[in-house]
This record gives C-alpha cells, sequence and structure tokens, in this order.
C-alpha cells in the first residue's frame, strides 16, 4: 500500500501525545525509576588524564555507613588514559553513602604524560606519546589525503580572486538532560535481567548485555518509555550499564548507576573539534574552481569516529579542484561518540564561511555566490532515481534559497560586510546543509483491535525526540478513519521485538512505512473479520472512512465502535515491517541568521532565524517544526557558547557543568522561522539531524556580515569577537 | 555530600555560638544554593551545619528615614522585587535580578551573597589542590584563566569576587552590621572583602564564628547604577560589572564611586575613573575617558585581557545609565 494520496492527518499539526505526561513529570524517565529495595552506584574515575594503576586499596569501603559491594573496572597496571577513565564501581544504600564510598578507595597512580590541548598533542612525535601503549606511538595520524588530479598545475588557473581563512569549532559536549544510566533489577533466581536504560536503541542494549552476561537474549528486557536526550551517544549499555547489572547481580537487589553532570560531560561523548585553512579561489563572476583545505580535528584518545572531512567541501561537491590534507589528533579526553549528524556541522563550518569570505572578496551578494556554485541535479540519478536527492539537489536548494531569501527580507535586510551605523551591528548570514536519513528495518509493529474500538500500536522502538508515539497514532489514525488521541501506542521495551536504533535521522522513515503495513495488514485482517457479521457484506466492497465502515454495495454505514463490536471475543491482530518504496533518503536545508553584534563588548545575540528544511513526506508537522527549531537551538549554542575547556597543568576539564560550559537560555535563543518543504512523493525521510548542522556557520556568516571581519572560531565569544574586530583596525 | 549535623538556632546570638574560631569544620546555611554546591562538590566538608532558617530577626527589608535596612536573611527575589528599593537603589535591584535564575534568586540571600565562596574552576575542582585548599600553587594564573582577575596585583591566588551585588553596596555607601561572640560591630562594605591566599582564609574579612545580621544603605539621591557584560543573557555570570553612584550638581558629577566586579579577588574600587569624571557632565565622551581612567592599571593574565575593554565600556554604560542618558547600545 503507498502513502494514501489524500491525508486527513498525516501531515498536519499534531500535539505530541505524552506532552501532557512530560509536562506534568508523569512521564516516568530511567533517573525516575525507583524500586523496591534499590541501591544506588557511583563510578570511581581516574583523576589524571594518563596514570597507570599502580595499587587499589578498597579495605576502608567495609566501615563506610550503608557500602554493599564494589566491583572493580581496571587492576593494578591497567592504564587510565583520561581524566574520568573508569577505576572501581561501588553501590550502597544511598547515593551519598556510594558518594562516600569513592573516597574511602585508595587508589595509586603512577602519572604518565599527557596531552589535552590539540596544539599540544601535535607536537608530539613516536616515542614522546601520550596514548598509552608500550611504544608510545605519535598522537597524530594523516587521515586520508585527496587531491584531484593536476591539482597543483592547473587548479588556480584563470581564477582572479583568492582566499585563505582559518575556521574553527572545539570538543564540546552532548550535555543531554537526562545523564547516560539505568535502573538494572534480576528476578530470584538471577535467571532474567531487566533494566530500565536511557538508551536510543532499545533492543540493542538487551541484546548486549545478555551477551555480557551470557545469559539468553530473551531473558533480558530493557524498558525505555521515555529518554532525556541521546544525540548518538546513548546505542549501548555502556560501561555504566554493564557495571550497574554486575553490581545488582552480586548484590540481589535493584541498583541505579546514572552518571552526575560532571560525568555526562566528561565521558557522556563529545563531538570531535575541527580547525582548517581554507583557501577558495574562482572568478570575478563567483564560480569556484579551487578548494583547498588543510585542516585537523580530535576524536579524543580512542581510535573511533572522527570528522568525516572527505565530505570537503561540504555540500558544493561538484568544485572543479579539490586537495584535502587532514590530520587525525588524538589527546587524553573522552573518545568522540557519534553527535547529532557527526562531522556535517564540522565540514559545514570549514566550506559554507569560506564561501562567504570569497564572496566577499569578489564583491557579489552570497546568495548569488550559492546559486553558482550548487551541484547540478545528477542526470544519471534523474534517470534511476529522479525522487532522490542526487536526482533534484541543484532544485532542492534553488527553491529552498528562494524560499527562505523572502522569508528573511534578504534583498532588503542584506549588506555587504561590515557596513552598518551605530555600535550594535546586525548582520545576516546563510549555510547550506545535507543529511542521510533513510529508514530501514527491522521494525515490526503489531497493531490490535479490540470489539471495544480500540487500537493498540506496539514496537520496541524508542522515542529519541521523534514524537514517536504521535508518528505511530497519526498514521493509524489515518487508515482507520479515527483521531490520534484514540490510538494507544506502547513503544520502548525490547520484548515488543527488534527494532531499529535510532541513529542517522533514522526512526520515522524505519517505523513509519512499518506502521503503514501494519495497518494495512491488520486492516485486512479486520475486514474480513467483520464482513461476515455486517449483513454478510463482501469484504471488497468494505471501506474505512472518517469514523465508519462503509459497505459501499448499498451505502450502509457502520460506526467503527459499532463495527468493532461485532469482533466479539477475538480482537484482531496483525503485523507489518518496513519495506523499500514508503522512505527515502537524501534531504537539502538552507538557514539563515540575523545575529546583532555589540562591537563594544563583543556579544553575539542572535536575535532571528530562519530553516527551509526538505523531509520528503511530513508525518507531523508540528514536531517536524520543532525537531528543526530545537537543531537550530542546538547550532545557536555551538555557534556562540559551547566548548570543553582542558586545562593543560591538570589534564582535566575546568567546566564539566552547566555554569562554564555554557548552555543558552530562552533569552539567548532567536525567534525561529521555519518552512518545512513537503515532498510527499518522495516517502519518509529522517530530520531528526539536518536541522542542526549550518545553523553554526550561518551563525558565523553573519557575525562576519555585521562586523566585516572573519571570527576564526567557535564559539564567537566576546573575546574572540573583541580580537577580531582589534585586527580590523 | 559528606554526612552533618544540623542545627537550627532561632537567634543570630544562639546561631554565633554554635559557630567554630577555625573554618571548616562548621558552616552557616542559609539559601544553601552556594554551601550546598561545594558540599555535593567535596569542596566544603562540614561536620556541622548551622542553618539560619530559624532566625526571623534576618528577614526583612526596611526602609527607614536615614537609611535602608537589609536582612542578611532578605532573599535576592525581594531585593530585585522591592519598590521602594528599585526606586533608590536601581544598581543594587538590577544586579539582585540579573543573578542565576529564578531559583537561585528565590533561595539566595543577601548574607550569602555577600560571603559566597568564588567560582574559580581550580577551587571548585575536589581533585585540583590549589591555593585555597592545601596546595602551593595557583592553576589559574598560568591555566585557564579567561574569567579571572585583571586586577591582581601583588596576591597569589587570582580568583574574582564573584558578587554583584557587592559593588553595588559599596558604590552605596553600605555598611554591614556583624554579630560576633561578643557582640555587634559594623564594617563599612568596602572594607569588607578581602583576597584569600590560603584555606585558612576567606574572600571577606569575617572570623569563622561572625555572621552578618543585616546590611545598612544609607538614605540618599545619588544617582545610580550598575552595568554587567554577560556573554549569555540566561543563568550565567557578568565577565566584568560596575556599578556607580554619583551626586548630581550644578558643576556636574560629585563624589562619584566607581566599583568593578568580576576583576579583582575583591569588588575593586577604581580611583582613577572616579576623579576622572569628577566635576564633569556625563556623556559618551567623559564617561568613556572615565571608563578608560577605570582600565588603566589593568594587568590581565594571558587569557583575560578582552576584560580590560569590557571595563572600559561598563563603567561608560553604567555612568551613562545613572544619569538617566539614553543607553546607545540597545537598538
Ligand atoms: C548559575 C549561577 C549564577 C549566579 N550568578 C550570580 C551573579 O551574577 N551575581 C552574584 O552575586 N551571585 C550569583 N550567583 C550566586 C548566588 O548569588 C549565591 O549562590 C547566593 O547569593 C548565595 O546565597 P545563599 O543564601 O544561598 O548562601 P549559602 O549557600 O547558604 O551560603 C553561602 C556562603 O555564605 C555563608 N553565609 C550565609 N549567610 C551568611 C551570613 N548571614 N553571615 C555570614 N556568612 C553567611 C555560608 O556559610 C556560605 O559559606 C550565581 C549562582 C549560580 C548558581
Amino acid at each position: 500500500m503507498p502513502w494514501p494520496t489524500t491525508r486527513r492527518v498525516i501531515g498536519t499539526k499534531v500535539s505530541r501525545l505524552d506532552g501532557p505526561e512530560k509536562a506534568t513529570g508523569r512521564a516516568k524517565y530511567s533517573y525516575d525509576i525507583n524500586r523496591p529495595g534499590m541501591l544506588h552506584a557511583r563510578i570511581l574515575r581516574s583523576h589524571y588524564a594518563h596514570a597507570r594503576i599502580k595499587n587499589i586499596d578498597t579495605s576502608a569501603l567495609e566501615k563506610v555507613p550503608g557500602f554493599r559491594a564494589f566491583h572493580i573496572i581496571k587492576n593494578a597496571g591497567a592504564e587510565c588514559r583520561f581524566a574520568g577513565d573508569e577505576v572501581l564501581a561501588v553501590c550502597a544504600d544511598t547515593e551519598e553513602h556510594a558518594e562516600d564510598c569513592l573516597r574511602a578507595v585508595r587508589v595509586d597512580y603512577d602519572e604518565l604524560p599527557h596531552a589535552v590541548k590539540e596544539a599540544d598533542a601535535r607536537r608530539l612525535v613516536a616515542g614522546q606519546g601520550t596514548l598509552g601503549g608500550a611504544n608510545n606511538p605519535a598522537n597524530t595520524q594523516a587521515g586520508g589525503d585527496f587531491a584531484t588530479a593536476n591539482f597543483d598545475a592547473q587548479a588556480y588557473q584563470g581564477t582572479s580572486h583568492q582566499i585563505e581563512g582559518t575556521y574553527g569549532a572545539p570538543v564540546i559536549s552532548h550535555q543531554c538532560l537526562e545523564s547516560h544510566g539505568l535502573v538494572a533489577e534480576w528476578n530470584q533466581d538471577q535467571s532474567e535481567l531487566t533494566v530500565w536504560a536511557s538508551t536510543q536503541a532499545v533492543p540493542n542494549t538487551a541484546n548486549q548485555l545478555a551477551q555480557n552476561f551470557k545469559i539468553p537474549a530473551a531473558r533480558v528486557r530493557c524498558i525505555t518509555h521515555y529518554m532525556g536526550g541521546g544525540f548518538g551517544s546513548k546505542f549501548g549499555p555502556d560501561i555504566q550499564g554493564t557495571v550497574c547489572a554486575e553490581l545488582a547481580r552480586k548484590t540481589r537487589a535493584p541498583v541505579k548507576l546514572m552518571l552526575d553532570r560532571a560525568e555526562e560531560v566528561t565521558v557522556g561523548g563529545q563531538r570531535p573539534s575541527a580547525y582548517g585553512t581554507v583557501k577558495v579561489a574562482g572568478n570575478r563572476q563567483g564560480d569556484i574552481r579551487a578548494f583547498e583545505v588543510d585542516c585537523y580535528g580530535s576524536p579524543g584518545v580512542g581510535g573511533g569516529a572522527t570528522v568525516n572531512f572527505n565530505l570537503l567541501p561540504y555540500v558544493y561537491v561538484t568544485v572543479p579542484f579539490i586537495k584535502r590534507r587532514h590530520q587525525i589528533v588524538r589527546m587524553n579526553v573522552q573518545t568522540a561518540r557519534a553527535m547529532r549528524a557527526p562531522g556535517h556541522p564540522q565540514n559545514c563550518i570549514l566550506t559554507d564561511q569560506a564561501l562567504d569570505d570569497l564572496a566577499a572578496a569578489v564583491g557579489i551578494n552570497p546568495i548569488e555566490m550559492r546559486l553558482r556554485n550548487l551541484p547540478p541535479n545528477d542526470p544519471n540519478a534523474l534517470k534511476t532515481a529522479p525522487n532522490t536527492y542526487m536526482a533534484r539537489r541543484n532544485s532542492i536548494y534553488r527553491s529552498q534559497i528562494e524560499i527562505i531569501r523572502k522569508m528573511c527580507d534578504w534583498d532588503r535586510v542584506w549588506h555587504p560586510p561590515g557596513r552598518g551605523d551605530g555600535v550594535v551591528k546586525t548582520g545576516l548570514g546563510m549555510a547550506l546543509h545535507t543529511w542521510g536519513g533513510g529508514g530501514r528495518g527491522p521494525n515490526p509493529t503489531r497493531i490490535t483491535i479490540s470489539a471495544d474500538g480500540s487500537v493498540l500500536v506496539q514496537s520496541s522502538s524508542q522515542d529519541l525526540g521523534t514524537g514517536q508515539r504521535t508518528v505511530a497514532a497519526i498514521v493509524t489514525a489515518e487508515i482507520f478513519g479515527l483521531e490520534p488521541t484514540d490510538i494507544t501506542v506502547q513503544i520502548g521495551e525490547s520484548q515488543h521485538g527488534p527494532s531499529t536504533p535510532s541513529g542517522g535521522s533514522t526512526t520515522c522513515p524505519g517505523t513509519a512505512p512499518a506502521i503503514l503495513r501494519a495497518c494495512e495488514a491488520t486492516r485486512a485482517a479486520f475486514l474480513a473479520a467483520i464482513a461476515p457479521r455486517l449483513n454478510n457484506a463482501q469484504v471488497d466492497d468494505l471501506v474505512i472512512e472518517r469514523g465508519n465502515i462503509l459497505n459501499r454495495a448499498n451505502n450502509e454505514r457502520t460506526p467503527w465502535r459499532q463495527a468493532c463490536a461485532r469482533l466479539g471475543q477475538n480482537p484482531v491482530q496483525a503485523t507489518g515491517d518496513w519495506a523499500a518504496g514508503l522512505s527515502d533518503q537524501g534531504v537539502g536545508g538552507v538557514q539563515v541568521a540575523e545575529v546583532k553584534v555589540d562591537t563594544e563588548t563583543g556579544v553575539v545575540r542572535c536575535t532571528r532565524f530562519w530553516a527551509v528544511q526538505d523531509c520528503g513526506l511530513v508525518i507531523n508537522k508540528l514536531c517536524c517544526e520543532s525537531q528543526v527549531a530545537g537543531g537550530v537551538i542546538m547550532g545557536v549554542n555551538y555557534a556562540l557558547f559551547e566548548e570543553c575547556i582542558y586545562d593543560r597543568a591538570t589534564g582535566r576539564q575546568v567546566n564539566p557543568d552547566m555554569e562554564f560550559y555554557k548552555l543558552g537560555g530562552i533569552q539567548d535563543m532567536p525567534q525561529i522561522y521555519v518552512h518545512m518543504m513537503d515532498m510527499p512523493e518522495r516517502g519518509v525521510i529522517g530530520i531528526g539531524e539536518p536541522p542542526t548542522i549550518s545553523t553554526a556557520a550561518a551563525v558565523g556568516n553573519a557575525v562576519f556580515n555585521a562586523i566585516g571581519v572573519r571570527v576564526e572560531q567557535a564559539p564567537f565569544t566576546p573575546e574572540r569577537v573583541l580580537a577580531a574586530l582589534a585586527r580590523r583596525k | 555530600m559528606k554526612n552533618f549535623t544540623y542545627f537550627r538556632p532561632t537567634t543570630p546570638e544562639q546561631a554565633v555560638a554554635l559557630l567554630e574560631n577555625r573554618w571548616g569544620n562548621t558552616e552557616l546555611l542559609a539559601g544553601g544554593t552556594d554551601l550546598h554546591d561545594l558540599q555535593k562538590e567535596y569542596v566544603a566538608q562540614p561536620a556541622r551545619v548551622v542553618s539560619l532558617s530559624g532566625v526571623n530577626a534576618l528577614a526583612g527589608i526596611r526602609v527607614e528615614e536615614k537609611s535602608v535596612r537589609i536582612g542578611a536573611g532578605a532573599k535576592l527575589a525581594d531585593i530585585a522585587n522591592h519598590a521602594e528599593l528599585k526606586r533608590l537603589f536601581p544598581s543594587l535591584t538590577d544586579a539582585a535580578d540579573q543573578i542565576g535564575g529564578p531559583q537561585i534568586r528565590n533561595m539566595g540571600t543577601l548574607g550569602g551573597n555577600l560571603c559566597q565562596r568564588n567560582r574559580c574552576w581550580y577551587f571548585r575542582d575536589e581533585h585540583t589542590n590549589c591555593l585555597l585548599k592545601t596546595g602551593q600553587r595557583c592553576f589559574a594564573l598560568d591555566g585557564e584563566n579567561k574569567y579571572h582577575a585583571i586586577f591582581s596585583q601583588g596576591h597569589r591566588c587570582v580568583i574574582v569576587n564573584p558578587s554583584t551585588l557587592a559593588p553595588a553596596l559599596i558604590a552605596l555607601g553600605a555598611s554591614a552590621v556583624v554579630q560576633g561572640p561578643n557582640g555587634r560591630r559594623t564594617i563599612e562594605l568596602g572594607r569588607f572583602f578581602r583576597a584569600p591566599g590560603a584555606n585558612n582564609e576567606r574572600e571577606h574579612v569575617l572570623e569563622a564564628n561572625d555572621m552578618v545580621v543585616e546590611v545598612t544603605i544609607p538614605r540618599s539621591n545619588l544617582a545610580n547604577a550598575s552595568y554587567e557584560v554577560r556573554h549569555k543573557q540566561a543563568y550565567d555570570w557578568p565577565l566584568v560589572q560596575a556599578a556607580v553612584s554619583f551626586e548630581r550638581g550644578d558643576g556636574g558629577v560629585r563624589n562619584p564611586r566607581v566599583v568593578l566586579g568580576h576583576v579583582a579577588p575583591t569588588p575593586h574600587v577604581a580611583e582613577a575613573a572616579a576623579r576622572s569624571i569628577t566635576g564633569q557632565a556625563v556623556s559618551e565622551a567623559t564617561a568613556g575617558a572615565a571608563g578608560r581612567a577605570a582600565a588603566q592599571d589593568a594587568k590581565p593574565l594571558s587569557q583575560n585581557g578582552y576584560k580590560v575593554k569590557l571595563v572600559e565600556v561598563a563603567v561608560k554604560r553604567a555612568l551613562i545609565i545613572a544619569a538617566g542618558q539614553k543607553r546607545y547600545w540597545e537598538v
């Protein structure tokens, strides 16, 4: 069944079904779960950025009031590679006693050299490294250099203008409002484990715990009815999940282990830093010929994710000559985790800001610059897959730019960089982004219709912020002629079956098709069940209208509840799963920021913001718009406030909090105007991530437009803005 | 948080009698917005906590003929919203109104505000043993110091005093009434603060068994204002604050006081700025000159040179607000 072509509920603005629960505190997050006899666990962490454990002395623990058990994570001889690395866990009757327990354990360390700043780490050659292991490898490694053939000979031929600029952004933290953690509880004979975990991958979390404890997957249950933010940092049980379940096993009691704020910031996930020197050259008309970038960034101490610099130049992929040099810098801070559109915001910062600098050098409007250099619609894709981003990217961006141009009154408000009177200067800046957001299975969804007319939708998928209950209710209500509030949705429990993790903006495109197909299967079963009891109607004559079942043969209408009543003792139930054709991937978006820069104080305020976003078929317009607003808020923070500040001497983060790790409040946020492009023919595409990508670059360009000088590094703080202004004079 | 014994006296005399003559083992508790934070971080580990919540005598704001008396237990929100105070001392009420968020203002008290510990991120980190604990060095001196002092000549510890009420109160000539074991005494707020340099010193001159009972401000017609440069508007500390007061006379500004916040280990009285504006009519030019004078002797650390410029601007803007002139930076 394709998506209905006329849509009564889908694409309208529907308030979140669980909004009242969340707003009133009735919604129970993992943090809110309290089990009878529950204990509290805490983790002892290395204070040092790099050290070898000499000795762990737990003998004083027994004397601490409330102490119950401990669990060693790293033994003597092991290395701790960043401040926050786990050493041991304890549990006690209260959180406060557990904290006291941490201070009763004595750990002796041999301190080892560390580097917590990119500049320091870059200086260390092999033999001097601080990453641990026997032969001290260097902290840096080359990261996939690339150059278009004949770049050196031809790239700059015939170009009239060239700029070289430095751009970048520091390591930032996910700062999930609900920290990482869980409550773990075993049954009496310790054959079954239940966890209430804050996770964006419910079945994954259960499965990994089953593996770790070598028990059948069917015996582990993960419950995540609500979760308070993950952004890519909560894909499994994590070390605290395993430790918590282990302590629960040892003590035969439920145990809660949630990270505190400092832990959340120092070990809960980070977005890698990215800095680069970019050269861009083009002709008088603004056609870019050469894009050359030398960049580096730090994914922390581990070997995992870094910035995918292969995306450079971001969006404008058809620039004829491209050269990239990229260095991965490791330092003694937590390893990066996926964070809302991993890599993309950094690449956007390195590309879209350089583009505006070239536009200023050439002397053309940045909009013209973008229109001239947009990648063309891909002719091959046009033939084979005409609805895809590749086939339509030029058209998508072009129409988005035209829409946003009108929304923000660009042609009237924009001025050449640095023009403007007064102490407080206003500027406009634009940036573009793209993202995948494709769905996949398995996401089996089960629907049950009962004789009382109630409709139950069940799947294990979690609500990372997509408004997942509401998505399920909207699709189901559409097909059964009901209202979203008529539908009961149960999600976030692993026993409902498999589901895909919420990563890569895949939840809505992965589940909405499954829900639709479950509706289709259930509708067929339902009509087949009731037809004989509706005066022996032919199934093929029955259609579901709003509130009624219509028999087209005799134009007889039976209200929904009466029709359901004919089911008697036998509810109907059917499942459906994701299938290709109902979702797609690849979106484009354009954003414009307006800022006001106080040139005496260097304080930047983002005052208005416009975002145009495509996401295929819009399921819930309200949630889509608020996703975009949320992405923009996150991006404004990235642009103006956020930074993990690491201290060279101690190797510790000095701001693992919400005080000096700055996050804007409502007064710091712009008025946000969102325009959703509805393209139903493309099916459902996810938009969790894209709307945060280009925000920081747009703000950076707006600051440049306001004051006529580039502030090189985000966040654009008063000291950096003042330094940039001083350079201009 | 380490467990502690909780006391709840009902008079200032009883409260003081429960204190000890050394810091650390017993702490006074007012709104708790600072003390409990420090306890949770194990930076403060008192074994005894003396709550002031039962001491009714500390509450209240009284506007009298000669002076205004604000109890040490007055909530920041009550100060910020007090109509008469707003009219007389907008520098104080504006400063109070910008502190933290509503939760902090509803719990935080005047006494706690004046006696709160500094916000240095090394001091507040349990695992960094700085001068103000038992350590031997100030980590901010050559470390992460963008929020630290630019006037710290001669001090080993380069914190900034966190209170934004203090500069406003000092500029208004306020005094603290202090209860000690031997009775009450009055300390001008201009002499109330000190630069601590070790773990047996606080950011003020009180003894460990003293407490603030109230603050008195002489009634006057002083023009006054406080201006804060803030990175964020919500829930943030100022980068730099300037509080000013002066008498309006025919010959221009008389007896001005200019006091800076968040630039030194104590509220910093900028005498050169006061001299500069004395006898002048306030204008962007004269206020700007006073601002430059205020910043003159600054000796920034490695990362806080920008604060010098902010001092100039904050003083200029505070003078312009106090003089009731157009706020040229508001668009
Ligand atoms: C995010 C944030 C932003 C903030 N921004 C600002 C700001 O911009 N400007 C500003 O000034 N403050 C700011 N504050 C600090 C806030 O003003 C203080 O936390 C508050 O005023 C402390 O008052 P309290 O009653 O809660 O003190 P408590 O936490 O109870 O006590 C603080 C200290 O004062 C001592 N004390 C309390 N009462 C007395 C007394 N009567 N006599 C002697 N000693 C006493 C206590 O022993 C303790 O050492 C901010 C705080 C936060 C968390």
